[in-house]
């Protein structure tokens, strides 16, 4: 009889499909965005669907980044940003600029903010979406060398006020999902 | 993964942004000193995704295909709905109609009506007439041997087309009521106001003679009148249009520029005499005014010369 051989107790490892599972949900808010982007892109004849696309942009990365940080991470908001500016028209890399800002931003001040009431988690991302907006029309402005018509730039930070409730209701669904457990 | 502590990782965690916010800009700095490898690279992305694209807008049309379709078919219940409406009232009307047609049978039964006679017709095909003295004449192939006088009437489809003016063995020529040489006697229809209709080559005749205080009326139909005994009366001619105010012209009824067919009627309208009267005074034929003195027919027929 030979003596028992001493195992290292191990922690149960995750199976393939679980890691896969694991890896969809943290890929599925970007997957999502980038869908958003092909499909508001596409020539549907929608009204206002290239407007609209840089405040759901700003809106879901910021309300990615204030609650699960780890499931919008800063490299998929780069490439989500450079893929905005090449299938838009907007200068490249700026949208990658601004939505990493926004990232950063909501990231670093996650734990205050997630104490708040939801409006105002609301008030404080129409300031972020309004200099969002202010920034990108600096930006362009400084690209085109001259000064452009501010008038976008109001309508988008605008826009920016009015979705978030919106997609904040389908974000919290997602997170729900995501959890299996209910969310604030 | 490569083997750092914990520490150095949490620092490198805290370095991405601040790298990748430098690589944006460094990127929007380099897109705008090299624009035509931005614009390729755009393109490139735009190539990819078209197919994509084109799926969704495929979709989108098959969408709308599917709704506009929809719409269409609520559209058909309304319109069924509506005709099963107009149905079940000409119906009633149909019912109506046997109704009157049957009393008006009974009645002229009663009253030992003499029925008119039914005009004889024959039908014959139109030839386009260049030749010949008028400007606006067909060429019918049907003639003497089908039974057709001069000035029997010929009728288009829906209206008076023109009279018979020349009649050969196997084909007859009609003038039409727009020749500049056609002049014919009608009426409107509703103030049964006489009125001469004058053709000059164009499509619409001209009303001529027409009594200064019945004019007529825009819209109004023409028929044919009875007055030179030349037409029978109440043959559709077309309706009144002004082209400019004070002169009145017709629009026919029958499209004269593309006849296929006509109908040439025999009304027999110049057989029918007024039987001899003692002591009538005709008035409508002075030629036939007997030349001798009024009182000479107040006498009996016996007595006479």
């Amino acid at each position: 009889m030979s003596p028992m051989q001493w195992e290292p107790p191990s922690e149960p490892q995750d199976t393939l499909g679980q890691r896969l599972d694991a890896a969809a949900r943290h890929l599925l808010p970007s997957f999502i965005a980038l869908l958003a982007i092909i499909v508001l892109s596409a020539p549907l004849g929608l009204p206002g669907a290239a407007e609209l696309l840089p405040p759901i942009m700003l809106g879901s990365v910021f309300f990615w980044s204030l609650w699960r940080p780890s499931d919008m991470p800063p490299l998929n908001v780069f490439f989500l940003g450079i893929f905005m500016d090449l299938i838009g028209f907007t200068p490249l890399g700026v949208s990658a600029f601004i939505l990493l800002l926004v990232h950063g931003l909501a990231s670093y001040t996650r734990f205050g903010l997630m104490r708040l009431n939801f409006l105002l988690v609301w008030g404080v991302f129409g300031l972020i979406g309004a200099a969002a907006s202010v920034l990108q029309w600096a930006l362009a402005c400084l690209f085109r060398l001259h000064v452009l018509d501010p008038a976008p730039a109001f309508f988008e930070a605008l826009l920016c006020i009015g979705i978030y409730p919106l997609l904040s209701a389908v974000s919290s669904w997602f997170l729900h999902i995501l959890d299996g457990k209910p969310t604030s | 993964m490569l083997p750092v502590s914990i520490q150095v990782r949490q620092a490198l965690g805290k370095l991405v942004l601040p790298a990748l916010l430098l690589l944006s800009v460094g990127v929007m700095i380099a897109g705008q000193v090299e624009k035509r490898a931005t614009e390729k690279a755009r393109m490139a992305v735009a190539g990819a995704l078209a197919p994509l694209w084109s799926m969704i807008s495929q979709a989108r049309a098959g969408v709308a295909d599917v709704s506009n379709g929809i719409r269409q078919a609520r559209h058909l219940s309304e319109e069924n709905s509506r005709l099963e409406a107009e149905n079940a009232t000409l119906r009633r009307w149909y019912d109506v109609a046997v109704s009157l047609a049957r009393e008006n049978d009974a009645l002229k039964t009663e009253l030992h009506w003499v029925p008119e006679p039914s005009p004889s017709f024959v039908t014959g095909r139109v030839v386009a007439d260049s030749g010949g003295i008028y400007a606006r004449a067909v060429l019918l192939v049907a003639g003497m041997q089908s039974g057709i006088q001069t000035g029997n009437v010929a009728l288009a489809a829906n209206g008076l087309a023109g009279r018979v003016t020349e009649v050969g063995p196997h084909a007859a020529r009609v003038l039409l009521i727009t020749d500049i040489s056609s002049r014919l006697p009608v009426m409107l229809e509703s103030s049964h106001a006489p009125a001469i209709m004058a053709g000059d080559n164009s499509d619409t005749p001209r009303l001529l003679y027409y009594p200064q205080d019945t004019r007529p009326l825009e819209g109004e139909r023409v028929v044919t009148g009875d007055q030179a005994g030349a037409f029978p009366a109440g043959i559709p001619v077309g309706t009144v249009h002004y082209t400019h105010p004070g002169t009145p012209v017709v629009q026919p009824f029958a499209r004269l520029n593309q006849l296929t067919m006509l109908r040439v009627f025999d009304f027999r309208q110049a057989e029918i005499e007024p039987p001899e009267a003692p002591g009538h005074v005709p008035l409508s034929h002075p030629a036939h005014r007997p030349l001798a003195l009024p009182f000479k027919t107040l006498l009996s027929p016996g007595q006479e010369g």
